[in-house]
């Protein structure tokens, strides 16, 4: 491999990307001041979890100038909670299992036990 | 003897409360979710029994039809969660491998994505998709593909929206752990989502 590796190619979508010098020095400069990308993704992670330090939320922006990725990422797991968090109201076309008519009797039976004590 | 549950019982029935209606009417219901939540059909039959039982119990407490259904679910993740506890005491995380390696592919060495395989743009955005059901179709299949135990901890902590902290008690695990596996776990679902969702343009026409 010839160099180091460009964390930010011309064609990317992220804001900054290498299109001349002075992009090229601060793509650089913000790459290797910031979280590496396999390290941001374990940080987003932990963000849904905890707060995160202000160095540490600076630091993702930044990085976010250079990757456009790890921002989508970030985004994607927000969607993902979402997603999750409104599962109870879509129980029926999560599975179309059904209590067997068995199962339904059993648990009446046990329910009339019950009842007569 | 007066048990409580039997005091419980002749209320119910005093309230017009109506158990078989209910298995009828909300079991299938409070079934699929059982059953989501702890997949072996055995077990998630249990757990409604327990639900309809402890509904009984506590029925004078209940007012209005509307949300029966509501309250009935309320009861049964009551009901998960404590069959969560039990089984957190009683099995051994086995499952922190998973995922170590397979998603290396998706970055270079020096620890950026590669190009080629970083995140997609999900278009149109979950907002606009959950309202297919083919789209739960897939991410049930999602799910199913993670190890059991990461994805109890992850519909822990993003279904059922528990704080980390009750989920390390409950299941007794470090917080480190946890986050390994939930970080695993969102990790799986959004590649998966994306693999077989995002990427496909099967979102397309009868909405």
């Amino acid at each position: 491999m010839s160099g180091e590796y460009n964390p930010s190619p011309e064609d990317n979508p992220s804001f900054l990307a290498r299109r001349n010098r002075f992009q090229t020095a601060l793509v650089k400069f913000i790459g290797k001041r910031t979280p590496k990308c396999r390290e941001v993704v374990r940080i987003l992670s932990q963000s849904m979890d905890s707060k995160l330090s202000l160095t540490m939320r600076i630091k993702l922006r930044l990085h976010y100038l250079i990757c456009a990725w790890c921002q989508r990422y970030e985004k994607q797991l927000h969607e993902l909670r979402k997603i999750a968090s409104s599962i109870p109201d879509h129980v029926d076309e999560f599975s179309q299992d059904t209590l067997s008519s068995t199962a339904k009797e059993r648990i009446k039976e046990a329910l009339r036990e019950n009842l007569r004590g | 003897m007066r048990t409580p549950e039997k005091e419980g019982a002749k209320r119910a029935a005093a309230a017009g409360a109506d158990p078989e209606r209910w298995v009828e009417e909300h079991g299938d219901c409070l079934y699929r979710y059982a059953l989501l939540r702890v997949r072996r059909p055995e077990i998630a039959e249990d757990l409604v029994q327990e639900t309809f039982f402890a509904a009984v119990r506590t029925s004078s407490n209940f007012r209005g039809k509307s949300s029966e259904r509501s309250w009935l679910c309320g009861i049964l993740k009551n009901k998960v969660c404590d069959y969560f506890r039990k089984l957190g005491r009683e099995t051994c995380f086995t499952d922190l491998e998973f995922l170590d390696d397979e998603l290396s592919h998706k970055f270079v060495p020096q620890g950026f994505w590669n190009h080629e395989a970083g995140p997609l743009e999900w278009k149109p955005e979950a907002e606009v998709v959950m309202h297919r059901t083919e789209f739960w179709e897939t991410f049930r299949d999602c799910l199913a593909k993670l190890p059991q135990r990461i994805a109890d901890v992850f519909m822990l902590r993003e279904m059922e929206e528990m704080e980390t902290s009750q989920i390390c008690e409950a299941l007794n695990i470090s917080p480190n752990n946890l986050w390994v596996m939930l970080h695993r776990a969102r990790m799986a679902l959004r590649e998966c989502l994306e693999m077989n969702w995002f990427k496909e343009p099967q979102q397309e026409g009868h909405l």
